[in-house]
């Protein structure tokens, strides 16, 4: 029996250090990686500093280098490369900072994020969209960034639609980073074959989406899941019926409205030339289905990279739209995405060191780099930004350049619900947190309520949500 | 004649459910080993008519797959021999052993198992992060979380088995002189491994997994483990198809291996003292 006890004991010892061993080897933190050898390297001159400054008082340690941690979504490998690439550089150049990322899944970082500050786990930086924001303003989280966005808008200019979603109650509470916006992609080649050329109203999208609608082939490609992919072409749809304002200023809703209904009936009318397993659908499922020549359109962020990779990736074939608007409607809309970076942080070093890091990330020649970690789906939110080689000169960018021009003009006119015509909404985190657009479509093209029912239960649902 | 269509009906009774099980697997494996545009083609193939490991290379070479499978393996493991110690010692407290309340244990221990874990997520958060050192973030809080849900469930599988022990046998060891821990030892676990067995690879599979508590607890990319990792792999809104297939095929692969050497335990276990 002893020597039983004595084996399960034995395996157990063993088993706690192998685990303690594999998780010290597996993880080289990233703040240990080699910079490159020309980024270890000052100019000269400021490798001479003035002679009192090189006799510190022979009492006072080395000041510890101020250390930042930063929680962005950027998941694929890729991805994590570029950002490690910008953090070796900065840390490099700023000895007494040292900036970490460990990437996390939207998936969970609603949940995450408010937990990991209650415990006191919160990283000194976090990437964030509108609506969340608020959530994290709630657990009283966020620091104001004001002064520091207007420093930047002094120097690089921000797009002001990408900074008005992060500004209310009198503070601004989040730096612009990136902007994502919807389009309308299609195949050149295909228009010509069937003789027609891209809409620009709700008829002729129709049309067109009925002549595409062949053997083999679906006229479009549209989400009906409970998700906030299909949050966001209904929130397409219902910008060209003009029913963007989800609020009354005076912050009550107007959601059920006939131009609501309208954005809703059309979605309808267009999802039966979906194919059918498209109730399931995210993101990548549409642009699968595109780029396998299976749906005619998709409204999507962007094809390019699957469409470069995974289908024939011409780029002279490749079409890009604004979204068709009804007759209503003077011009076409989207919803923007104005990605951000919130101030965890109240330490005064830290704030420092994190603006810092920043200013490094918004500087023209390293901003482009950072928006082209996934080329043509992160759009610039600095006039500079723009304009700056760095971001023009990605060889996936040249390929795609009048693409990515014709998004960029897209973005011009982007929207988010919640955030419109200068007011900010808060509560709206309660309604898009429940995918509430995509509950309303699902009793519209699954269920098939009429239009007007699913709405006015819409209304009930947020009115019930935001109290 | 009539033996013959008894036959045919049992073949192909069997050949579809072998199909429905099968099938997935089949899938996933044969389309990890096509090209990109032959895996979203229109009309699928069921045969592959391209092949390439270009996306087990990617998988491999370019992610953190390999540290993500190492992660998943060792919390599985640690979970698997934890959940085995705490809950043959329970069980056999709770099913052989008579004390005032264990009538109440034997019912109280499967409510526990019913209880909606998503409630727990935060509290048990905050509970990791106050303890010193702090347990969140590391391996240690993936494998008491998950001996804690896979915990009540096998005590309840265990009970079948140590129930179709004859006390007799206990009684027959203690004549002989044996104490209590070794009469569980010597004779009772004995006659019971097909039970731990099953209990074993139950709680590797709840472990192998677990993604939601993963995917919380766990703050740093060194920690991940595969359903996770696998998750932010394969990205969000442009989807690499071949990496998400090569990824759930390596990770079927220690299920499968497992299930292959202790299967036959395991199916023992869910199905004894169904008949008496």
């Amino acid at each position: 029996m002893r020597t039983k006890l004595s084996l399960i004991f034995t395996i157990l010892m063993v088993s706690s250090m192998i685990l303690a061993a594999c998780g010290e080897a597996t993880t080289p933190p990233p703040a240990e990686v080699e910079p490159p050898a020309e980024a270890t390297q000052p100019p000269a001159e400021a490798t001479q500093p003035p002679a009192e400054a090189t006799q510190p008082p022979a009492e006072e340690p080395p000041a510890e280098p101020v250390s930042i941690m930063v929680w962005h979504m950027e998941q694929p490998p890729y991805r994590v490369e570029r950002f490690q690439e910008l953090i070796d550089e900065f840390n490099a150049a700023n000895p007494g900072i040292v900036v970490k990322q460990e990437p996390q899944n939207w998936g969970e970082i609603y949940t995450k994020a408010p937990a990991a500050f209650s415990a006191g786990n919160a990283p000194e930086l976090l990437f964030a969209i509108p609506d969340f924001t608020p959530i994290m303003r709630e657990a009283g989280a966020v620091q104001p960034v004001e002064d520091f966005v207007n420093e930047m808008d002094a120097a690089h200019k921000f797009v002001p639609s990408a900074v008005a979603p992060y500004n209310y109650d009198g503070h601004i509470w989040a730096v612009p980073m990136w902007n994502m916006v919807h389009s309308l992609w299609y195949r050149k080649s295909v228009f010509e074959a069937a003789e027609i050329t891209p809409p620009t109203t709700w008829d002729e999208w129709k049309a067109a989406v009925e002549t595409l609608n062949t053997e083999g082939q679906y006229g479009i490609g549209l989400p009906a899941n409970k998700q906030l992919y299909t949050d966001q072409t209904t929130y397409d749809f219902m910008i060209n019926a003009g029913a963007e304002e989800i609020y009354n200023s005076d912050g009550t809703l107007r959601f059920d409205n006939p131009q609501t209904v309208a954005a809703y009936d059309f979605y309808n009318q267009l999802y039966q030339f979906s194919p059918p397993d498209s109730p399931n659908w995210m993101w990548g499922e549409a642009e699968a289905c595109f780029a396998s020549r299976t749906c005619a359109m998709v409204l999507q962020f962007t094809v390019i990279t699957t469409y470069e990779t995974q289908a024939e990736g011409d780029a002279a074939d490749l079409g890009v739209v604004a979204i068709p608007h009804s007759a209503d409607v003077a011009q076409s809309g989207t919803i923007a995405y104005p990605n951000a970076v919130m101030l965890l942080t109240e330490d005064p070093a830290k704030q420092d060191a994190a603006y810092e890091f920043m200013r490094f990330l918004l500087q023209p020649e390293n901003y482009g780099r950072f928006l082209n970690m996934e080329p043509g789906l992160y759009l610039p939110v600095t006039d500079d930004g723009g304009m700056a080689d760095s971001y023009w000169n990605d060889p996936v960018v040249v390929k795609y350049k009048s693409q990515i021009e014709t998004m960029l003009e897209n973005s011009k006119n982007g929207m988010l619900f919640g955030f419109t015509n200068g007011n900010t909404f808060p509560s709206i985190a309660q309604i898009s947190a429940q995918n509430m657009l995509a509950q309303v479509l699902q009793k519209v093209v699954i269920d098939k309520m009429p239009p007007a029912d699913a709405v006015k239960e819409g209304q009930e649902m947020m009115e019930a949500a935001i109290q | 004649m009539r033996r013959f269509w008894r036959s045919l009906v049992l073949f192909i009774s069997v050949f579809g459910l072998l199909f429905v099980v099968i099938a997935p697997f089949y899938w996933i494996f044969s389309s990890s080993v096509k090209r990109n545009q032959e895996i979203i083609a229109r009309i699928p193939t069921f045969f592959p008519k391209s092949f390439t490991i270009q996306h087990y290379q990617n998988l491999l070479a370019s992610s953190d797959f390999p540290k993500y499978l190492m992660n998943s393996t060792i919390v599985a493991l640690l979970t698997m021999i934890f959940t085995v110690v705490i809950t043959v010692m329970a069980a056999y407290a709770i099913y052989r052993l008579k004390f005032p309340g264990h009538k109440f244990l034997q019912r109280v221990i499967l409510v526990t198992y019913a209880f909606p874990t998503i409630l727990l997520l935060i509290p048990i958060y905050m509970m990791l992060s106050a303890t010193t050192p702090k347990l969140i973030d590391t391996p240690w809080a993936l494998v008491i979380v998950n001996v804690t849900f896979a915990a009540p469930f096998a005590v309840w599988m265990l009970q079948a088995f140590f129930k179709s022990i004859p006390l007799e046998l206990e009684e027959a060891a203690a004549l002989d002189g044996a104490g209590r821990i070794q009469t569980m030892i010597k004779v009772f676990l004995p006659l019971a491994a097909p039970g731990i067995a099953s209990i074993a690879i139950y709680a590797f599979i709840f472990s192998w997994t677990e993604y939601m508590y993963a995917s919380v607890l766990i703050i740093s990319d060194k920690y991940r483990t595969l359903p996770v990792g696998l998750a932010g792999i394969i990205g969000q809104y442009q989807v690499d198809w071949g990496l998400l297939l090569a990824g759930a095929t390596i990770t079927t692969l220690p299920v499968l291996i497992l299930f292959s050497i202790v299967g036959r335990s395991f199916v023992q276990g869910l199905t004894a003292g169904a008949v008496k």
